[in-house]
């Protein structure tokens, strides 16, 4: 059997298996695939559009735009660091290419974001927003977003085995990163000299971009998402790139 | 060669693996406090593995006997010497990779015949086989997570069985389970060795390695002290 054979049998089995494993852990299971990001917005809603008072123009569906993809994004990532380091008793068992952990953790958690993605479009059509052919354009949009998660996590991955601390700073980096990204305002709306720097937030682009063509029914900047794509290419690049030339030695390292 | 002379074991094999001066060293983890200090868990080992035969790998504890089974899995790559790889596959008979709790035998089977290197239509048609000689017929449905150490154990022990590498690697012969599993299991790893596949084995056993190896290295503070026929090394080695 190829090499290449074997990674695509163990990547399709073993993101089933944890997807199953995951539906399974609790009553609700899959159920809470939805429900989380729900209830995550319901949050939100009450304290920024409630007791702060600040309303966009239909402040649900914006919201639920940002925090769909905002949740896509930072489970893959901050699950992604720990990808490696989680499967330490397998990687001393058998040899399995490295990139394939983020790569399990990235299909799982699309898999899941797809499944949120839908409830979210079913949601805008009961809300009444009118499903044009422009929201096609969600599909490259979100691609170029995809590849943007796979390829941090393919770095947050490769390094944080070498520096565990990293891990620390990756989840109070998304943290930081979830304020700046303009899930719950607008950053346009925002009165400082810093609205340059938080749009040039990957993060925000992408927010940005599926609002626009999902809410307001225009098309993308492709300007800016070109430059999101480029950036995916050069970290997701680099990241595999790490992995592979060390592919060895994280069996080594004492965890 | 000379024709008077009775063939060696490994006349007109090829070789499907070979260490030259093969060494392994691990760092520990630098803190602040601490730099981190070099540890060398193979420093010198060379051999050569020839297909069908049994090589045994013998030696202390702590002489570096893991290390170099990982080496030889393609686990870890040597940080000095060289390895040369001829052989289409090879796996350690591990057990239980990659269990999950929460899914079924089958699904739990699969997926470790999978991670294992099987092919996955394979490992499908093998399924019934490892069932079977789990013992495991009436439960292979439920969670993983009802079973009993004992059944977890044999399923492991069986998907691993079922595998079927170029070059297969064995630490320790050890069967598990019931009495009555251990037996099964330990018979028929032996089986598995004295057929003409290619194994490495390794173990503090001796009457095991006498039984079932052909050729013998004699592992020793990370140095391979001897490579030879069994009786041979284990003289030495008991001196």
């Amino acid at each position: 059997m190829t090499p290449s054979r074997r990674t695509k049998d163990i990547l399709l089995y073993k993101t089933y298996a944890e997807l199953k494993a995951e539906a399974q852990r609790n009553f609700l299971g899959f159920l809470w695939w939805v429900i989380e990001p729900i209830l995550f917005m319901l949050v939100f809603y009450f304290v920024f559009g409630k007791l702060l008072g600040r309303r966009p123009e239909a402040f649900i569906p914006f919201l639920l735009v940002g925090l769909v993809v905002w949740l896509w994004g930072q489970a893959t990532i901050a699950q992604g660091a720990a990808a490696i380091t989680a499967n330490r008793g397998l990687l001393n068992q058998a040899f399995v290419p490295k990139a394939l952990f983020p790569t399990v953790v990235f299909l799982k958690n699309t898999f899941k974001f797809l499944f949120a993605l839908l409830m979210l479009l079913i949601f805008l059509v009961a809300y009444g927003f009118e499903a044009s052919p422009i929201w096609l354009e969600a599909i490259p949009v979100l691609a170029i977003g995809g590849l943007f998660i796979l390829g941090s996590a393919y770095l947050a991955a490769a390094l944080t085995p070498f520096f565990p601390d990293l891990q620390v700073l990756i989840d109070n980096g998304l943290r930081v990163l979830f304020f700046m990204s303009g899930i719950f305002y607008e950053i346009d709306t925002l009165n400082t000299g810093y609205t340059a720097v938080l749009q040039a937030n990957p993060a925000a682009v992408l927010i940005d971009s599926l609002r626009t063509v999902l809410l307001a029914g225009e098309h993308a900047d492709w300007w800016r998402l070109s430059g999101v794509l480029a950036g995916a290419l050069c970290i997701g690049g680099a990241g595999y790139a790490i992995m592979r030339v060390n592919e060895s030695r994280y069996a080594k390292i004492a965890y | 060669m000379n024709r008077g002379m009775p063939r060696s074991p490994t006349e007109g094999r090829r070789p499907l693996l070979s260490l030259a001066s093969a060494g392994v060293c691990y760092r520990r983890r630098r803190t602040l406090r601490s730099a981190g200090a070099l540890h060398w868990a193979l420093s010198d080992v060379s051999f050569e593995v020839m297909s069908g035969e049994t090589v045994g790998i013998l030696g202390r504890n702590g002489s570096g006997k893991t290390t170099l089974l990982k080496v030889l899995a393609g686990i870890i790559e040597p940080d000095r010497g060289k390895i040369e790889r001829n052989h289409s596959s090879i796996s350690m008979l591990s057990l239980q990779v990659g269990f999950l709790p929460q899914l079924s035998g089958r699904e739990n089977a699969l997926l470790s015949s999978v991670l294992l290197g099987e092919d996955r239509m394979a490992a499908k048609r093998n399924l019934e086989a490892i069932v079977r000689f789990a013992g495991l017929e009436d439960c292979i449905d439920d969670p993983l997570a009802t079973y009993s150490s004992g059944m977890r154990a044999r399923l492991g022990f069986s998907v691993a069985y079922h595998t079927t590498p170029e070059l297969l690697l064995i630490d320790e012969v050890l069967g598990v389970g019931d009495q009555e599993f251990r037996q099964k299991s330990t018979a028929a790893i032996k089986e598995l060795i004295k057929s003409d596949r290619t194994v490495v084995l390794v173990s503090h056993n001796l009457p095991t390695i006498r039984e079932l190896c052909d050729r013998v290295v004699w592992i020793e503070d990370g140095q391979s002290r001897m490579v030879g026929p069994t009786e041979e090394v284990i003289e030495a080695y008991l001196k």
